[in-house]
């Protein structure tokens, strides 16, 4: 038997780095061929543009993987997202200082996260029913709060930020290098990261094994709610107003980064270079569509279309095959 | 399609004796290992043939080919004269070849009547005939002596009341040839008997049985004929009669009988942990001592309360009543966490469901109570990692190609010892031992025996749970009878006979099994 285990271990060794590079060569593949195909597409702009697009859903699928790894789902962040750009709005329309207004927006999101953890763990209610219920109430909620008109934010500095890029690269991608490294070392190189893999791998084993199952999956709601609602403050000062129905199917793109990503909804595989590359692949692909004049009916029809094609590919990959 | 009863009892076209499947040269290769080597062997229509081996000696690979799940890599098998493909499971249920596998493979969600007619539902006109299926079922479960019914969910029933349905199943598909693949693992004696007489009935059905366990008295108790695996290869093939239980071994693992309890006797020291009067769910006022370099074995029927006793200790389970006294101190046991931090460790029955992160790498599972340690705040350290894990691998001897290799691609043995294992880095005080050797080899058991010692030497103390009377017997220096959630009585090393032993464990008014050792 384990003579057996030599045999199919091989392929599966570093096999995190081997996908990751296999997506990487996706994506740069992509971009070669758009820049040939187009004239735009390699443009300075075009490429602040895709960064752009791409950065706010990879710091979502971020969160998402960390829900995911633990066997669960978060079907609630774009909700918060979008509340978020109404909390954003209202603190700082209201005279609060950004910095305070952003720590709140922030904790606001941390309270969703911790609320959704409260429902898994002591209310014993499944994270696809919590987290979907949370998504109902809260578009309803941020309705109530604003009557259902956006609030335009009436301060420049705030939105410019999102505008604007530091050595040539656009602000909303620094953002997402400073999610994805803390993120990285989280996870793979943290306590805390480890716990979440073993609790989505047998939350029984873990709990024997003196790990604290309730705190791990707490954190790992929190987490996603944090990125959610940093998205959100993201969105509102890139839009420069707060709208509670911003971010319609975000959590669905979140989840398909994080899938394509090679994280298993079945837990206890994932990775955060996946999803961000993920995300980007997915920008890329709209990015693409629109300059290549694809109809925009077709980008949602090829979105699904590649992740069954991509995540039947790893299916085999991970079979050993 | 309609099953009747009449299916019940398959005719086999053979009569007894005359050869139903030959395998000549039947081999199977993975990529880097022979798994099995050319085997040659003949087995005769209506013989119960065992196959005992250690883990990974080919008899899943051997099991694995015969039920089409894998196709062969070469070789012949011929099934009753003709050359036969067995490239699909399907083919080989079509030819009348079954398994009842270790672990039940039926849906805990549906009836018992669903399960048995899985595949081959009665309907009429496209409209299951669920009152039928019922009736049919609970008449075939009747019919074999079974006292279960048929209408309640599968997933109720214990895990060896599900056996016996997993075995009735494989017995109503015209089916003249099965296999047992460690069917008693997780049985109590009583449910054991009903299932040796079951397979003794289709015996005298002319169905040809093949049974592998690892409980060589079972092999002795309803085979005709035994062969041995050994690394791939058949190394012999025995008329039950004309062998005993030493032979078997030997050629098993080259290796003798007495090696394998290997017992040693050590001062004992302070008591570790001491219960007084504890109650909880599924036992009550049981007070026990457990000191250091001893080894207390609880032994009783599964359902006795043994594993609840053990689980309210480690603090998964309250308390209803008693002291736990640490070391001469009373403590509160609200959690695992508070036991682990007390210095508990607790390797389960169940080591898939509740001992392993099958699909994390072994170092992690090695790794997994101890990672506070080992991280300096949240940061691991991957050098104290690497060689925390390296050095249990090497340790306990676990069969690995890295510590990254996933826990599940090991055989049952060596997960094993990753549950067992991933205690000794963490230095507790009390080990406690549930079912530890349940579907594991006899060299892998010699060397979990062994690890036993190396914990007693360390002054720690050990509880172990065991079905299995000669393990105890053997092993424990107290041991405890439990029955129905109660102590019921207490013996020294070898203080007891097996006789009197069973005699408690059982309820008085059932009639006395002669026979478990």
């Amino acid at each position: 038997m384990s003579t057996e285990a030599i045999a199919a271990e091989k392929p599966k060794r570093n096999y995190n780095a081997l996908f990751g590079l296999t997506l990487l060569a996706l994506l740069v593949l992509l971009w070669v061929i758009l820049s040939v195909a187009t004239s735009s597409f390699a443009s300075a702009n075009n490429i602040s543009n895709l960064l752009r697009q791409g950065s706010m859903i990879a710091i979502l699928a971020v969160g998402q993987t960390f829900v995911i790894i633990t066997g669960g789902i978060d079907l609630s962040v774009g909700a918060v997202v979008g509340f978020s750009t109404v909390i954003a709005a209202m603190l700082i329309n209201a005279g609060v200082p950004v910095f305070a207004a952003i720590l709140i927006t922030l904790l606001v999101g941390v309270a969703i996260g911790l609320f959704h953890g409260f429902g898994i763990v002591k209310m014993g209610l499944p994270p696809f029913i919590i987290t979907l219920a949370t998504l109902t109430s809260l578009r309803g909620i941020g309705l109530l709060m604003t009557n259902g008109n956006s609030i335009s934010i009436n301060n420049d500095a705030f939105q410019e930020f999102s505008r604007n890029s530091f050595v040539g690269v656009p602000n909303l991608f620094w953002m997402v290098i400073l999610v994805g490294i803390p993120a990285y070392i989280f996870l793979h190189h943290s306590r805390w990261g480890r716990y979440l893999f073993s609790v989505g791998s047998n939350a029984e084993a873990s709990r024997l094994s003196g790990v604290n199952v309730q705190r791990t999956i707490y954190m790992a709601y929190t987490l996603s709610g944090l990125c959610a609602a940093f998205v959100g403050v993201l969105l509102a000062s890139r839009i420069g107003i707060g709208n509670p129905t911003q971010a319609e199917g975000w959590e669905l793109q979140a989840i398909a980064s994080s899938v394509i990503g090679g994280t298993s909804l079945f837990g206890a595989v994932g990775s955060v270079h996946g999803p961000l590359l993920g995300a980007f692949i997915l920008a890329t692909i709209n990015n693409g569509a629109n300059l290549l004049n694809v109809n925009a009916f077709w980008q949602r029809i090829i979105t699904g279309v590649l992740i069954i094609v991509i995540v039947y590919f790893d299916g085999l990959r991970r079979r050993g095959k | 399609m309609t099953s009747t009863a009449q299916e019940l009892h398959p005719h086999p076209t053979l009569e007894p004796g005359r050869t139903i499947l030959e395998l000549n040269g039947l081999e199977k290769r993975y990529p880097g290992t022979h798994a099995l080597k050319p085997v040659h062997l003949a087995f005769k229509a209506g013989e119960i043939h065992a196959i005992v081996g250690e883990n990974g000696a080919g008899k899943s690979t051997l099991i694995k080919l015969l039920t089409g799940v894998m196709p062969r890599t070469s070789g012949e098998v011929v099934w009753e004269g003709k050359p036969a493909a067995l490239a699909t499971p399907h083919e080989a249920m079509a030819l009348g070849i079954n398994a009842v596998h270790q672990e039940v493979v039926l849906c805990r969600h549906l009836t018992v009547a669903a399960n048995m007619f899985l595949g081959e539902e009665e309907s009429r006109f496209g409209i299951l005939q669920q009152r039928a299926m019922v009736k049919d079922a609970q008449k075939i479960i009747d019919d074999l002596g079974f006292d279960l019914p048929a209408h309640v969910v599968l997933g109720d029933l214990t895990i060896g009341q599900q056996q016996l349905i997993a075995a009735a199943r494989a017995t109503v598909r015209g089916t003249k040839f099965l296999i047992f693949d460690e069917p008693t693992a997780y049985l109590t004696r009583k449910e054991a008997d009903q299932l040796f007489t079951l397979i003794r009935r289709l015996k005298g059905e002319g169905v040809t049985i093949i049974y592998i366990s690892h409980r060589m008295e079972e092999v002795f108790e309803l085979a005709d004929r035994v062969s041995v695996l050994r690394d791939g290869t058949l190394v012999g093939t025995r008329n039950i009669a004309e062998t005993n239980e030493p032979e078997l071994v030997k050629l098993m693992i080259n290796r003798s009988i007495e090696q394998i309890y290997h017992k040693e006797h050590f001062t004992l020291g302070a008591a570790i942990v001491e219960t007084k009067n504890l109650s909880g769910k599924g036992f009550e006022n049981v007070s026990l001592t457990v000191r250091a370099g001893e080894i207390v074995g609880l032994y009783g029927l599964i359902g006795a309360g043994r594993s609840e006793f053990v689980t309210t200790l480690y603090g998964r389970h309250k308390k209803s009543a008693g002291q736990i006294l640490w070391q001469g101190k009373e403590v509160q046991v609200n959690s695992e966490h508070d036991a682990i931090r007390l210095g508990m460790a607790l390797a389960p029955e169940s080591r898939r469901d509740q001992g392993l992160c099958l699909n994390l790498p072994v170092g992690t599972n090695l790794n997994l109570p101890i990672y506070k340690r080992i991280s300096s705040n949240l940061l691991i350290s991957g050098a104290k990692e690497k060689a925390e894990a390296d050095r249990q691998i090497a340790d306990l001897r676990i069969k690995t190609p890295t510590r990254h290799a996933l826990a599940s691609s090991l055989s049952g043995g060596n997960q094993q010892k990753i549950v067992i294992g991933k205690w000794l880095a963490h230095g507790a005080k009390l080990f406690i031992f549930d079912e530890p050797t349940v579907g594991v080899d006899v060299g892998t058991k010699a060397e979990i025996y062994r690890l036993f010692s190396v914990l007693l030497s360390k002054g720690a103390g050990i509880i172990l749970i065991s079905s299995y009377l000669p393990e105890v017997y053997e092993l424990a220096d107290t041991l405890h009878v439990f029955r129905r959630g109660k102590l019921v009585a207490t013996h020294g090393f070898r203080t007891a006979d097996h006789e009197e032993i069973l005699t408690q464990a059982l309820a008085e008014k059932q009639e006395k099994k002669g026979g478990q050792t």
